[in-house]
C-alpha cells in the first residue's frame, strides 16, 4: 500500500495544485473600474463575488453563479433579479415590553428618585408600608435591562440566519456595514425594539439612497436615544449627535469647523422620540438663524442634513468607505474620488455605485481578490454557510462566539463602530478563531446557554443564598475579603430602601420568565458525506478539496503537506474508500486544522 | 461600560477561574515558563540598564478632570457647575484648593502617600473635541498630524530594535493604535484563558509548525502570518502566568486589566510596556452624569490602588509605575443635560512608590477660558510622556522619538 502512495502522491500532487490558489485578475487591473466582460468570468470570480457581496457559498451556489454572465450576476446581487425573498420568517417577539416602562429613565437612581417623588415609577407603584417600599420598582428596572438584552440577543440570532439563509446575501451584508456605520448598541440604549427597528431600516433600505437612509436614522428612536439627541433643547445645545453626524456619518473629520457643529446642533434642538415615534417638539427646537457651513438660513435638522449631502466630500467618504468595506482598505485619495462621483452623478442611490464596484476590473484584481480579512460575524456565518449548513446553531452560541472575537451585533464598542482590516485580528483573537472552528466540530458537551444559565456570579450567588432561605441583606452581603475592602463594594453593601443587589437577582429571574428560549441545536456536520459526494479517492485530495472549499488564499506548501500527513497517519490510509466508515471524527480533525491557519481569515 | 449591575455573558471565565474545567485545560502544552522568561528577560535589557516597567492606562471617552481632582476652593467651579459640582462636604480634600471625587478613596490614600502625582493642565495646541481624533494624537504623541505608528510602538522600536518577542503588552479587545509598532508584534490578549489554541493530542505536530515564514505578497496575509508568530511566541507564557496568579487583593468592581499585569510581572515576562484601558468610551458622560461618573472613578481609582498594593505584594513595586490619562478633558460648564460635552486640557495621574507624590504643572485658570468655554492648557502632554520614557525607562533620546524638546517634570524618587 505504500509503495502505492509514494507512486500516486506526486501525480495527484502535480494535478491538484494548480486549482488551490483561485484566479485573479492582473495586477493592471487595479483602480480600473472599466466592467469586467463574459470572457472574463470564471467560477473563481463568482466566488470572489459571493464572498464580498454576501457571505461566501457552497460550491453549488459558487457554480450557480458561475453560469450567469457577470452583469447578471451582480444584479442577482444588488437588484435582486431572481432572487425570489423567500419565506424568510420575521422576528419572533417575546413580547416583553411594558406600556409603563417608558419613558426609561437613565439610571438605577433616576428610577427611584421619581419613585420617591411620584409614589411610582416604570409604571410599578411604592408599596404603601413595610420594608424595601421601592423593592419591586427596582426589580422591574433590572427585569428590563436584563429582558432588553436577552430579546436582543434574539434578535441577533434572528439577523444572523438571515445572513445564512437568505437568497439576498448583500442586503444583510449591507445591513451589517450600517450596523457598523450608524452605530448604536444595546448597552445604551437598554431597549431591543428601537435596534430592531432600526435593523429592518437597513435591511429595507440599505440599498437605497443614502440621504434618506441617513435622515431615517437621525430620527430614528435608537439612534436619538444613543447620541442623547433627546436632550438637545434651545437655549443650551447639546453638540454630541450633531458631531458625530457629521464626524462619522456623513463628511469625515475636518470638513467643518467646531462653530458648524454648535450651529448644526441648534438646528437638531427639539428632535425626540417618545416611545418609537419621531417627534420634534417645536417649544424646545431653536428656530432662529444659522449659519452653517457657508449657508445661513433658519435651518432645522432635515436642512442640515440636506446641506451636508451637497458636500462633494460627502459622497467621496461614503463611497469611500464602502469600497473599504467590501473590497480593500488601502485606496488613493484620486480613486475615492471617482468612486464619490459615482455617487453623486447618482443622486446617492446606492445600487449603481455597488454595481459599478462588484462589476470593476479592480474588484477582481490581484490586489483585491484574497487580501480582506473577514470580520467575527462574517468568519463565523461563512463558516456555516460553506458547512452547508441551513441554519445558524445554537451551539457554540452565536453571540459568545463573535463577541469573544470582537463583534458581538448590536454591541459595537463605539459610535465609530468597528474598526476593520488588520484590527479584527490580534494574537489573542488568532487563536480564539481557531477555537471557534473547534467549537462547532467538535461541540463542548458542557455548554450552558447563557440565556438559561444567567448573569455573572453574583447574581448566581445571591439566587442560591435566597433559596436557602436567607434574608434579603445577609444573601445580597459580599463575600468578606481580608484587609481593605474596596469602594465600590463598601457602597454595594449598604441596604437602602431597596437592595440593588435583589434586584439584578429577581429581574434576571423575571426576564428568563419571559424571553423565549434561542433552541440549542449542534451543527449538523457531515463531511464524510461531503466527500463521497465529491468522489473523492485520496487524502490529498481531500485536503484540497476542502482546502478550496473552504480558504480564499490556501496555506503555503509546507502547511498544506503537513495537513496531508496528519490525516494520512489519522486515517491509517490515504485510501478513502478503505476508510469511509471512520472518516468522520478524522475530517473533522484536518477541517479543524484548515480553520486554524492564518490564511483562514482571508474573504 | 462594564459595572456590578452588567450581566456577565461568559460564564466559561468563571468557570476556568474557579478551576472547576480541569479537563479542558490542553495535553501537553507545558513550556518551562520561567526558563523561556529569563532568556527573554536577558535579550531584553540590552541598551537599557533597570529595567523599568512603564504601564500605561488610558481612560476612554475623555474624563472629567475638573470632578475628579475637584478644585472646591475656587468659586467659579461652582457658578460654572450649579448642579454638578460635587459639593464641599463631599470632596477627598488632598489640600486648600482642591480634593478627589467622594468615591476615590484609593487614590487619596495613594495621594496621602506620596505616591501619587497629579499634573495639571495637560493638552495640546489646536485640540481636536473628537474622540477618535483627539485619542489618534495621544495615541501617536503626534497631534495635527499623519503620524502611522503609537507612541509606545515607537519607543519600543527605539528601546529595543531587535525586537525580543513578548517586550510589549496590549491588554484589551482590540490592537491600541498607542502600541503599533514598525518592528515589535505587540502581544494583544484580552482573557488570559482564552489565549490558548484549544487543541488535541493528536493535532499536536501539526499545529507546533512555525507558520510560514517566506516571501509573502499578499500584505494582509503577511499580516496574519506575524501575528500567528507571536501569538505563538506569548500564549503560554500568559496563561501559564495567569493560572498561578492569586492574589488577596480587592481590586473592586471592575478592576480593569490590573491584575493580569501583575500575574505577567510576578511570572518574570520580560515586558517593559504595557498598555490597558478603561474601555469602550466609558468616560463620555454627556448626560445624567454625576452618578456614572463617579462610579467610574470609584473603581479605577479602586483598581490603581489595588494594583500598587498588589505590585508591593510581589515585591515589584519599585520597578512599576503606572500613568493615566484620557483624551480630553469636558467642557467647563455644565450642559442643560446634567452633563458636560467634550473639552480639552485635562489632568494626567502617576502612581507608583518611587513617584514623588503631589502636584506638577500650572493649574489652568477657570475663569480666562477659551472662546468654547474650555481649559486653557498649560502643559503639554508629551511633557508627562517625556518624563516617564527619559526619567522612568532611561531612554534619553526623547527629542527624536516624540518629533521635539519636551521639558522633562523631576516626578520620580
Amino acid at each position: 500500500m505504500f509503495r502505492r502512495l509514494r507512486f500516486f502522491g506526486p501525480l495527484v500532487l502535480a494535478a491538484a495544485l494548480p486549482a488551490l490558489a483561485q484566479k485573479a485578475g492582473p495586477a493592471a487591473w487595479q483602480n480600473d473600474l472599466t466592467a469586467i466582460g463574459p470572457a472574463d468570468w470564471n467560477e473563481d470570480f463568482a466566488a470572489h463575488l459571493l464572498e464580498r457581496a454576501g457571505f461566501g457559498g457552497t460550491p453549488e451556489e459558487i457554480r450557480a453563479l458561475a453560469k450567469l454572465t457577470p452583469a447578471k450576476a451582480v444584479a442577482r446581487l444588488v437588484r435582486f433579479e431572481g432572487a425570489d425573498a423567500g419565506n424568510l420568517p420575521p422576528f419572533d417577539e417575546s413580547g416583553i415590553h411594558d406600556a409603563g416602562l417608558e419613558p426609561f429613565p437613565p439610571t438605577r437612581p433616576a428610577v427611584t428618585d421619581l419613585a420617591k417623588k411620584n409614589g411610582e415609577a416604570l409604571g410599578i407603584k411604592v408599596k404603601a408600608s413595610g420594608n424595601r417600599r421601592l423593592q419591586p420598582v427596582v426589580d422591574e428596572f433590572f427585569y428590563w435591562l436584563r429582558a432588553s438584552v436577552l430579546e436582543t440577543n434574539r434578535v441577533a440570532y434572528w439577523w444572523a440566519n438571515r445572513m445564512l439563509a437568505s437568497p439576498r446575501p448583500l442586503q444583510e451584508k449591507m445591513a451589517l456595514f450600517w450596523h457598523g456605520h450608524f452605530a448604536s448598541n444595546e448597552a445604551k440604549v437598554r431597549d431591543y425594539r428601537k435596534l430592531l427597528g432600526q435593523l429592518e431600516l437597513f435591511q429595507k433600505q440599505g440599498l437605497g439612497n443614502f440621504r434618506d437612509l441617513t435622515l431615517a436614522v437621525a430620527q430614528g428612536p435608537a439612534m436619538l436615544s444613543f447620541l442623547d439627541a433627546g436632550v438637545n433643547v434651545k437655549g443650551a445645545s447639546n453638540e454630541n449627535f450633531a458631531r458625530e453626524i457629521m464626524e462619522l456619518f456623513t463628511m469625515g473629520v475636518g470638513h467643518y469647523t467646531e462653530k458648524d457643529i454648535r450651529e448644526a446642533a441648534r438646528a437638531f434642538t427639539g428632535w425626540n422620540y417618545v416611545d418609537l415615534k419621531f417627534v420634534v417638539n417645536k417649544d424646545q427646537h431653536d428656530d432662529g438663524e444659522k449659519t452653517f457651513l457657508g449657508h445661513t438660513g433658519r435651518f432645522d435638522g432635515v436642512e442640515v442634513i440636506d446641506i451636508i449631502m451637497q458636500q462633494p466630500v460627502t459622497a467621496d467618504y461614503i463611497a469611500g468607505k464602502i469600497y473599504r468595506y467590501f473590497v480593500r482598505q488601502d485606496l488613493s485619495p484620486e480613486f475615492q474620488t471617482q468612486l464619490g462621483a459615482v455617487l453623486r452623478q447618482n443622486k446617492y442611490e446606492l445600487r449603481p455605485l455597488l454595481e459599478k464596484i462588484f462589476l470593476s476590473r479592480d474588484f477582481y484584481s490581484q490586489a483585491s481578490v484574497g487580501t480582506r480579512i473577514q470580520s467575527p460575524v462574517e468568519l463565523a456565518v461563512t463558516t456555516y454557510k460553506k458547512l452547508g449548513l441551513k441554519s445558524i446553531p445554537g451551539v457554540p452560541d452565536f453571540n459568545l462566539v463573535t463577541g469573544a472575537l470582537g463583534q458581538q451585533l448590536f454591541s459595537p464598542p463605539t459610535v465609530a463602530g468597528w474598526a476593520q482590516g488588520q484590527a479584527w485580528v490580534t494574537p489573542g483573537l488568532l487563536l480564539e478563531r481557531a477555537n471557534f472552528a473547534r467549537d462547532v466540530l467538535f461541540p463542548d458537551i458542557s455548554f450552558l446557554p447563557p440565556d438559561r444559565y444567567t448573569g455573572g456570579g453574583e447574581v448566581r450567588r445571591v439566587a442560591e443564598r435566597i433559596r436557602e432561605g436567607m434574608d434579603i441583606s445577609t444573601a445580597t452581603k459580599d463575600d468578606a475579603k481580608s484587609g481593605d475592602i474596596a469602594e465600590s463594594n463598601k457602597n454595594a453593601d449598604r441596604d437602602e430602601e431597596f437592595n440593588t443587589r435583589y434586584g439584578s437577582f429577581r429581574g434576571s429571574q423575571m426576564a428568563i420568565e419571559r424571553v423565549k428560549a434561542i433552541p440549542r441545536d449542534t451543527a449538523q456536520v457531515n463531511l464524510s458525506r461531503m466527500v463521497l459526494n465529491a468522489d473523492l479517492q485520496n487524502t490529498t485530495q481531500v485536503v484540497d478539496y476542502l482546502i478550496h472549499r473552504f480558504m480564499r488564499v490556501p496555506p503555503g506548501a509546507a502547511a498544506r503537506q503537513k495537513l496531508i500527513d496528519f490525516l494520512n497517519k489519522d486515517l491509517g490510509t490515504t485510501n478513502i474508500a478503505e476508510a469511509r466508515t471512520y472518516m468522520e471524527q478524522s475530517l473533522r480533525l484536518v477541517l479543524h486544522l484548515i480553520m486554524s491557519q492564518p490564511e483562514y481569515q482571508l474573504g | 461600560m462594564t459595572n456590578r449591575f452588567s450581566f456577565s455573558r461568559s460564564s466559561r471565565r468563571d468557570l476556568l477561574r474557579a478551576g472547576m474545567c480541569g479537563v479542558c485545560v490542553t495535553a501537553g502544552a507545558t513550556i518551562p515558563v520561567k526558563a523561556f522568561a529569563q532568556a527573554a528577560a536577558a535579550l531584553s535589557t540590552q541598551g537599557n540598564a533597570d529595567g523599568k516597567i512603564l504601564v500605561v492606562l488610558e481612560l476612554s471617552g475623555g474624563n472629567d478632570g475638573l470632578n475628579t481632582v475637584v478644585p472646591y476652593g475656587d468659586d467659579a467651579y461652582y457658578k460654572l457647575r450649579p448642579n454638578l459640582g460635587i459639593p464641599k462636604k463631599e470632596v477627598r480634600r488632598i489640600d486648600e484648593h482642591f480634593g478627589f471625587s467622594g468615591g476615590m478613596a484609593g487614590f487619596e490614600r495613594l495621594y496621602k502617600d506620596g505616591k501619587l502625582a497629579i499634573v495639571h493642565g495637560c493638552g495640546y495646541e489646536n485640540p481636536s473635541f473628537s474622540h477618535f481624533t483627539s485619542m489618534a494624537y495621544w495615541h501617536t504623541a503626534a497631534p495635527n498630524s499623519g503620524e502611522e505608528y503609537g507612541w509606545v510602538g515607537r519607543l519600543a522600536d527605539a528601546m529595543a530594535p531587535q525586537a525580543p518577542p513578548n517586550y510589549l503588552v496590549n491588554i484589551g479587545a482590540r490592537q491600541s493604535l498607542a502600541v503599533r509598532s514598525h518592528r515589535h508584534v505587540p502581544v494583544v490578549f484580552d482573557d488570559p484563558n482564552k489565549f490558548s489554541q484549544e487543541k488535541f493530542y493528536e493535532e499536536r505536530d501539526a499545529l507546533a509548525a512555525a507558520p510560514d515564514s517566506g516571501k509573502v505578497d499578499n500584505p494582509s496575509r503577511r499580516f496574519l502570518l506575524d501575528t500567528a508568530k507571536s501569538a505563538k511566541d506569548a500564549s503560554a507564557l500568559v496563561r501559564e502566568a495567569w493560572s498561578k496568579y492569586r492574589s488577596p487583593i480587592d481590586y473592586g468592581i471592575v478592576g480593569l486589566d490590573l491584575p493580569k499585569v501583575v500575574a505577567l510581572i510576578d511570572a518574570g515576562m520580560p515586558t517593559r510596556l504595557y498598555y490597558t484601558s478603561y474601555r469602550n468610551n466609558a468616560f463620555d458622560t454627556h448626560v445624567f452624569q454625576s452618578d456614572t461618573h463617579k462610579r467610574l472613578l470609584t473603581y479605577a481609582s479602586d483598581a490603581v490602588y489595588a494594583f500598587i498594593r498588589d505590585l508591593q505584594r510581589i515585591k515589584r513595586a519599585d520597578d512599576v509605575v503606572v500613568m493615566v490619562f484620557s483624551e480630553f478633558g469636558r467642557r467647563v460648564p455644565e450642559n442643560v443635560n446634567l452633563g458636560t460635552d467634550h473639552g480639552t486640557a485635562n489632568l494626567m495621574f502617576v502612581a507608583g512608590t518611587k513617584v514623588k507624590g503631589g502636584q506638577y504643572g500650572q493649574i489652568p485658570s477657570l475663569t480666562k477660558l477659551d472662546p468654547g468655554d474650555n481649559l486653557i492648557y498649560t502643559t503639554d502632554f508629551r511633557r508627562v510622556y517625556a518624563t516617564m520614557i527619559s526619567s522612568w525607562l532611561g531612554y534619553r533620546d526623547t527629542h527624536t522619538l516624540l518629533n521635539g524638546d519636551f521639558q522633562t517634570f523631576d516626578i520620580f524618587a
